[in-house]
């Protein structure tokens, strides 16, 4: 099991979470985040005063999923959530020892 | 015969399932606590120690207190009873509790129960205000009712005269602490249906006040004293009937005793209380705005009782302050705005609203009796009152007054504010069924104006700054009000403008703020739709956002409207996250209007004519569809610099490149030359998938080819695909031009294959030959790299004397330093060439790291000084 998390631009989003859907991705959880990679923030100027923005709103969304579907999760993010501009994002996979589901209990694959 | 506990179990049950089915609706309390009276009549006739106390003149009552009492006894509410004797508690009470109390608790009731002589009973109700208030709704079951009529003459002549102030005042904290706890019920999405204000617990004060300073015995003689007028009582009768029954349905459903009326049991129950879906309005929904409407109704009755009744429990608010600037013929009483009469109101009407216009003036609220009259008179509000100038001047004087809220809240409370703009009815008290918006739509839009008068106060210096600017800033006050008037179906925003339009209409109010009023409310959404879901890099969709917006002073007013709107909405519509791009798109559509240049109304009606005219001149040839698809990938300065017959021209090209190459790509190009023969030059028009150095490799192609390039326009569709538009000398062979296109239709195809290098056939070519020699005055090379221009591209400005090959030394240049042209506008003045390239690095983000601007000034001034 693998986690994939995925740092995207928030106008991506619908695009990225309708791809994975249609991947056979079971749910996902979403979160609205800001930071900075590459793509700074920025300082404007009202009046002359100075407005600084040192972080960028970004859209993070994290999927549980079995090792198979990883590539195909990576593939359609990338595909989707690109523009070819700065700021596009990041993802990350990390592996997963064990998922749980709360009111059932099952475990592993099942789990997710 | 069954037990007494045995015969209420079964009654119980079955007055529940009576009510499960719908029936005894409207009298279950009353019933229940008829249950419950029985049961404690049975128990203490059928107990022998009961007997016995009486044998021994040990008399005894048995007295209902707290909401048993009062007969308000709720599914799973507690049951609070006291056993009451004389003087003396005698030892054997206690078996008589155990034979009346101990079958309830092993029923599962969840029991309050005392035994007290008078005496103590008094000792505790003057030391403790919660035994107190719960003693003054105390009501005989059975017993000795003298008993019980000392008790409470003794509590209302001798503990009630010396307690009284203190309980008001142990209310008001009450109130400020449910508050604080609870909230405002009458517009939660989640409210608690008895501490919440505008619950159960704000009748429950108005009675014990009442009880406290007026003696009334029962709810009925609010309105026999004239405490209330008989409609205010009726209303307050239905109103707490329907609050009681959601709180029977919610008890039942959470099958506990549950005050707190949350989103799980929201649907269920409103399909209970028999509400239907009806189109845009879900039947959950109807049922919570029915249900604020009445928790709204309560508070309101008894913040007016507080109030007139009970001016010292005031809280200072802007409300109070001096009474001066009030003008005739109102008067001020105690801090509160009166009628000067009834009669007054009849001969005339407008003084409905002058009311509010002098509070909101001189900061005084309205008396509860000028609130009823306001009520009791609202029918004198017709169409010419509504139509009047003084009415429209009056209504926008209290939108324009710092403390507009106030007033508009009052005007909300009496009902007034539907009266006069009767479009504010249907919406008033409609609610959305999500997590998003916390409010019904009345007070949401109240609070969204407060919002806006409360900038003064906020920290945030850029949003004051802002408000400050504006030139005229009513139409935002009246924006804000109206914004979701609309909110009665799909498409909200269109159709408040358009019900803007029609109240505003009828106050006569200036034309062109009409008109920013009804564009404040039809894009109310636009800045925080288009910062969340489009991509505020492409520069297009920041024009278009421009275009819609049109002028500064509109973008001002709608980005402090998007604010209060969100914020008023709840934390989900606004939040740092949505904030901060919400600002971002603000400063880039705020300097694509400074600059001017793309977005005026102008570039606007511009941009359509010459769309209409492409359309006309295509034809058929593309489906509107796929016109369209075209149209949008066209960015702004394209469509704006370009002449229609070249557009037109341009998307012929462009459905051939997509027949002949996989859209763009292993070298797929168009190069089309037409002879322009009144300027004696030729238009060369070029198109491909962009990649960085495109433009390099062609402009180095045509100096190979000897054609020189006068001017020249490159653009980036949106899509991808380079356009570039040259205006060149003409071959050097007037006869065969053709041969020369086709050549440099060669040697571009192999360069692109990589098979042409062109850096040294130029070189071999810039050896001065007779043919290309030119005199020219030495001038210095001027490079300007400029982030300022534009909030999408770093401008590189070049002047520079020109010469064969130029253009492809300072692109090639530039595709070296890692430098990628989106746009370029090349011209030449008397051998004076003066290039811009709007450019960005290869990971498309502006260049704006002083290091690297450096270099690329170098990189240019060094390349254009050597030969």
């Amino acid at each position: 099991m693998k986690k994939v998390e995925a740092i995207i631009k928030p106008f991506k989003l619908d695009d990225v979470k309708e791809s994975l859907t249609a991947l056979g991705v079971k749910g996902l959880t979403v979160t609205e985040v800001k930071g900075f990679g590459r793509q700074r923030g920025h300082r404007e100027v009202y009046r002359g005063a100075e407005y600084q923005v040192d972080f960028v709103s970004k859209i993070k969304i994290e999927v549980v999923m079995e090792d198979e579907l990883v590539s195909d999760a990576v593939r359609v993010i990338q595909e989707k959530a690109k523009t070819g501009q700065i700021g596009d994002g990041k993802i990350f996979i990390l592996p997963v020892e064990n998922a749980i589901r709360i009111r059932t209990g099952e475990t592993g694959k099942d789990a997710i | 015969m069954t037990s007494p506990s045995d015969e209420l179990k079964h009654a119980r049950s079955e007055l529940i399932s009576l009510f499960s089915a719908g029936e005894v609706s409207e009298t279950f309390q009353e019933n229940y606590s008829e249950i419950m009276d029985s049961y404690f009549r049975r128990s203490v006739q059928e107990s022998e120690t009961g007997e016995l106390l009486f044998r021994h003149k040990n008399p005894f009552a048995l007295v209902a207190v707290g909401g048993y009492g009062r007969r308000d006894l709720c599914l799973h509410s507690d049951i609070d009873a006291l056993i009451l004797f004389d003087s003396k508690v005698p030892a054997s009470a206690k078996n008589m509790a155990e034979d009346i109390f101990y079958p309830l608790w092993n029923l599962g009731f969840d029991l309050g129960h005392g035994i007290r002589s008078v005496k103590d009973c008094l000792g505790l109700a003057s030391e403790n205000l919660e035994a107190l208030t719960s003693l003054m709704d105390a009501r005989f079951i059975c017993g000795e009712s003298p008993l019980y009529l000392g008790l409470m003459e003794r509590l209302e002549k001798k503990i009630l005269p010396r307690r009284g102030a203190t309980l008001s005042r142990w209310l008001e904290e009450q109130n400020q602490m449910r508050m604080a706890v609870f909230g405002d019920a009458s517009s939660l999405l989640e409210p608690n249906l008895k501490e919440g204000i505008g619950g159960l617990r704000d009748y429950h004060h108005l009675l014990w006040l009442a009880k406290a300073f007026f003696h009334l015995r029962t709810p009925k003689d609010l309105e026999y004293s004239g405490i209330l007028s008989h409609r205010e009582y009726a209303g307050l009768e239905s109103h707490l009937k329907f609050i009681h029954l959601v709180r029977n349905h919610l008890h039942r459903e959470s099958a506990r005793k549950n005050d707190r009326l949350t989103f799980d049991h929201q649907e269920r129950i409103a399909e209970v209380l028999a509400f239907e879906d009806q189109e845009d309005h879900l039947a959950v929904e109807q049922f919570l705005s029915q249900l604020h409407a009445s928790m709204a109704s309560i508070k309101s009755l008894h913040r007016s009782f507080v109030f007139t009744h009970f001016p010292g429990l005031r809280r200072n608010g802007p409300g109070s302050g001096p009474s001066e600037g009030l003008h005739a013929p109102f008067r001020l009483e105690q801090g509160e705005i009166d009628f000067p009469s009834a009669t007054r109101i009849l001969s005339d009407p407008l003084l409905l609203l002058d009311i509010f216009v002098e509070g909101v003036k001189a900061g005084h609220p309205l008396s509860l009796e000028s609130k009823r009259l306001v009520r009791e008179f609202s029918y004198l509000v017709d169409d010419s009152f509504r139509a009047s100038d003084r009415a429209a001047r009056g209504f926008l004087s209290i939108l324009n007054a710092p403390n507009a809220f106030e007033a508009l809240d009052q005007m909300q409370e009496t009902g007034f504010l539907c009266v006069f703009i009767p479009e504010f009815e249907p919406v008033q008290d409609r609610v959305q069924f999500d997590d998003y918006h916390l409010f019904p739509v009345g007070r949401h839009s109240l609070q969204t104006v407060r919002n806006l008068k409360s900038l003064q106060q906020e920290r945030d210096i850029l949003l004051t700054d802002i408000l400050l600017d504006l030139p005229a800033a009513e139409p935002l006050f009246v924006a804000a009000l109206f914004h979701d008037i609309g909110k009665t179906g799909k498409d909200h925003a269109a159709k408040g403008a358009v019900l803007a339009k029609a109240i505003l209409k009828r106050f006569g109010y200036d034309r062109e703020r009409t008109d920013d009023v009804c564009f404040l409310v039809r894009h109310h959404l636009l800045l925080a739709e288009t910062a969340t879901r489009r991509d505020l890099n492409d520069e297009k969709i920041v024009v278009q956002c421009a275009e819609v917006i049109g002028t500064i002073e509109r973008l001002k007013m709608l980005y402090l409207l998007s604010w209060a709107d969100g914020k008023a909405t709840g934390p989900r519509a606004w939040n740092d996250w949505i904030a901060n791009l919400v600002l971002e798109l603000f400063f880039k559509v705020l300097h694509i209007l400074e600059r001017g240049e793309l977005a005026t109304p102008d570039a606007s009606r511009r941009i359509r004519h010459s769309m209409q005219q492409v359309r006309r001149q295509i034809g058929d040839q593309l489906s509107p569809a796929d016109q369209e698809i075209l149209f949008d990938v066209m960015p702004p300065n394209y469509l704006i610099e370009t002449p229609p017959r070249a557009i037109a021209r341009h998307i012929t090209l462009y459905a051939t490149l997509r027949q002949t190459g996989t859209a763009g790509l292993g070298g797929a190009f168009c190069l089309e030359a037409q002879a322009e023969p009144s300027s004696g030059t030729y238009e060369v028009t070029f198109l491909a998938g962009d990649r960085a150095g495109l433009f390099s490799d062609v402009a180095g192609v045509m100096a190979l080819n000897n054609i020189n390039i006068l001017s020249a326009r490159i653009y980036t569709w949106r899509d991808g695909t380079a356009v570039d538009i040259f205006t060149v000398t003409p071959p050097l062979d007037p006869i065969r031009t053709e041969e020369v296109w086709e050549r440099i239709k060669r040697d571009l195809a192999v360069t692109f294959q990589g098979r042409l290098h062109l850096a040294d056939r130029l070189q071999q070519k810039a050896e001065p030959t007779i043919l290309s020699r030119k005199k020219t005055l030495a001038r210095q090379t001027r490079v300007h790299v400029d982030n300022e221009p534009s909030d999408f591209y770093t401008l590189v400005e070049v002047f520079t004397d020109d010469r064969i090959g130029l253009l492809y030394r300072i692109t090639h240049t530039l595709f070296t330093l890692g430098i990628d042209i989106r746009i370029a506008k090349i011209s030449t003045k008397a051998d004076q060439v003066a290039d811009v390239f709007y450019v960005l690095d290869l990971e498309g983000q502006k260049i704006m790291e002083q290091g690297k601007v450096e270099k690329i000034r170098e990189g240019l001034l060094q390349e254009l000084s050597s030969k």
